[in-house]
């Protein structure tokens, strides 16, 4: 038993099957007896170069543990795939076991952009209690954008809890 | 003399904490001029060089 890094990098335009390939990874790493002890997914990402003319990427970073042989047989199963635009795998001595730095990042950026909707959603209120009640109309503008940001922001928690 | 903190255990994910160990146009600064420990130093490079690969960091300020 040895123990593996596997980061992968999806095709953004197919972020929204995100998931489904998350399965069948697993399902594949199951299959070929890996045992998975922790993933992360750190959501696109600004490339810092461009690979296959992609700018952004979307990152997996799986903790593994399993077997060598086994591992060229997920590689040569994963490297036809052309949803993923590329893949390393890495052998590591001990996993950290901790969130990883590029994970806290992306919390702190969201949290920062939650706190920044949070303060519009302030202002947008102050201008509400301003308005005039024949401005009734633009008021009920107004509300429909901060359902949207609301819509927004709750998204943003799932995904937050989905990280953690 | 040393200005680089240098944490027990760091990886290819600590893209700001590589950054101070390549020059602005990508390249690695040589050992000779970072003045870190030999072992330090091929572990850095080692991480720049996955995190490269992984469009963590760019290979030079060329890509288009």
């Amino acid at each position: 038993m040895r123990k593996y890094e596997a980061i992968i990098i999806l095709n953004p335009n197919l972020s929204s099957r995100v998931n489904d390939f998350h399965k069948d990874f697993e399902k594949l790493l199951k299959d070929n007896s890996f045992n998975i002890l922790k993933t992360e997914d750190i959501g696109r990402r600004q490339l810092a170069y461009s690979i296959n003319n992609h700018n952004k990427g979307h990152y997996l970073i799986f903790n593994l543990e399993g077997d060598s042989l086994k591992l060229s047989e997920v590689e040569n199963k994963i490297k036809y795939n052309e949803t993923i635009i590329r893949y390393l795998f890495i052998s590591v001595k001990e996993h950290s076991g901790q969130d990883s730095q590029l994970l806290i990042d992306l919390k702190n950026k969201n949290n920062d952009s939650e706190s920044q909707e949070n303060l519009d959603k302030k202002v947008q209120e102050k201008v509400n209690i301003k308005s005039d009640e024949s401005s009734v109309k633009e008021n009920e503008a107004s509300q429909a954008k901060e359902n949207s940001e609301e819509n927004s922001s709750d998204h943003n928690n799932e995904t937050e809890q989905d990280d953690e | 003399m040393n200005k680089y903190k240098i944490p027990k255990k760091f990886s290819y994910k600590d893209i700001d904490f590589l950054k101070q160990f390549i020059t602005e146009t990508g390249k690695i600064i040589p050992a000779r001029v970072t003045g870190i420990s030999a072992s330090n130093q091929r572990k850095i490079t080692k991480s720049i060089k996955i995190a490269r690969f992984l469009a963590l960091i760019p290979y030079t300020d060329m890509h288009k």
